[in-house]
């Protein structure tokens, strides 16, 4: 499960983008929640909110897309550390 | 042994192209262009402009701000992504325009939009190793002319302009500015490179990895001679490595980013260079911004941002000035240079 912090952001960038969070499996950045501004904020607040580091190998879009893709990311990588 | 910057210029072409005039072009709204870059226009070069032709003007510019003439330099550094042939390089043909400069080293560097940050390095290795003493730097493009202007491309046709500064530098300080109030030394450069992001920012062709041609029909058709950008993670490699190298250039240098008095970033994206500066928690009063006017020139965006800060008055004495930029590559880097009194050095 992702923090509150985490789902506030979200539904706060939704609520900018005059829109509502997707489905687990739906593409944040098709659904215009998460852009390639907004993103940049996002992932800082990952760190803090989850207490992780995303090196910059593992800082790709990709890994971001939907919130399935955030929570498997953020277990691998709580469970690396 | 001190380097110094002792005269800027810059040279844009004349014709502004605004968003309401590009956004048809490229089906999206005007709003949408400045919403999503900052940029409200640009510049292109017409037809009979090349990209030698803005640099000449800017290296002119400089020479003029430094009080020497083309006779004085003795090596030129040339940057651009859109040379006026494949082949010579542009600084040859800068040479060959420059009146009353001897036939001195010309040379391209091919850095992209981090174009800056080699010049400086590669000049300040040049005249302190006693190789130069006098070196004209420009980065110049005209990359309008290259630019894929169907709605696929939007995202990125819409941040490009064209344009060209210079700087020179000098084994001899000299006051600059309009006031000649300070003088302008580099300090210290930092470069990094990540080549596993080299296709997230590029153009492809002409090129050898293109097949048995590195130009045919097929790869025009394709497009792959128009420049393609993975954008989402380029902002987010961009302002994560530019915030990193900024901080330990600043650490290496036993300064703290309160000692930063102006910061001439790559003119990227205005939204990347926001997030920049929140990152580093750097006041938006502290970068020089032009891309609203002029929108991303590549090499030659940060060397006019230079000549803007110096035109302005934006470098107090006293103080450091931080060059930051990002570029295909990935390469990026940053650049400190330290602003002093001219009268303290004698010189006001």
């Amino acid at each position: 499960m992702l923090t509150t912090g985490v789902m506030s952001f979200l539904e706060d960038a939704a609520r900018q983008a005059r829109t509502t969070l997707p489905d687990r499996d739906s593409s944040l950045f098709l659904s215009g929640v998460l852009d390639s501004f907004s993103l940049v904020d996002f992932v800082t607040l990952l760190e803090t909110e989850c207490g992780i580091q995303i090196s910059d190998d593992q800082l790709r879009p990709e890994n971001f897309d939907t919130l399935a893709k955030i929570e498997t990311f953020v277990g691998r990588a709580r469970g690396a550390q | 042994m001190s380097v110094y910057i002792t005269g800027t210029g810059a040279a844009l072409p004349s014709r502004v192209v605004t968003n309401a005039e590009l956004a048809p072009l490229l089906k999206v709204a005007p709003e949408w262009i400045e919403a999503n870059s900052g940029i409200r226009e640009r510049r292109w070069a017409q037809a009979t402009e090349s990209t030698s032709g803005l640099a000449a003007a800017a290296v002119r510019e400089a020479l003029g701000d430094a009080g020497i003439g083309a006779s004085d330099l003795d090596y030129l550094i040339g940057c651009t992504l859109s040379p006026d042939y494949q082949v010579p390089g542009i600084a040859p043909l800068v040479q060959r325009r420059l009146e009353g400069c001897p036939m001195i080293p010309a040379i391209d560097l091919r850095a992209g939009c981090a174009a800056i940050l080699y010049a400086l390095q590669l000049g300040c290795a040049l005249i302190q190793s006693r190789a130069a003493h006098r070196i004209a730097c420009f980065g110049a493009e005209a990359q309008s002319k290259g630019l894929d202007l169907r709605p696929a491309s939007a995202e990125l046709s819409m941040l490009f302009g064209d344009g060209a500064g210079a700087l020179i530098l000098s084994d001899r300080p000299a006051a600059i500015g309009e006031a000649r109030e300070t003088v302008l030394s580099v300090e210290d450069v930092l470069i990094e490179t990540d080549g596993s992001f080299a296709e997230d920012l590029i153009v492809r062709a002409p090129g050898t990895a293109n097949g048995a041609r590195w130009i045919d029909a097929a790869q025009l058709q394709a497009g792959l001679h128009h420049g393609a950008m993975q954008g989402r993670n380029v902002i987010l490699q961009a302002v994560r490595k530019m915030s990193a190298a900024a901080t330990r250039l600043i650490e290496r240098n036993q300064l703290s980013m309160d000692d930063i008095a102006v910061v001439i970033p790559h003119q990227a994206n205005l939204n990347l260079l926001r997030a920049f500066g929140h990152r580093l928690s750097i006041t938006d009063e502290k970068i020089v911004v032009n891309l609203d006017r002029y929108g991303n020139t590549s090499s030659a965006s940060a060397f006019l941002a230079l000549s803007q800060a110096v035109r302005e008055g934006r470098l107090p004495r006293d103080a450091y000035a931080l060059v930051v930029t990002f570029g295909a590559g990935f390469t990026w880097g940053a650049a400190l240079c330290h602003v002093t009194n001219a009268r303290g050095a004698g010189l006001g």
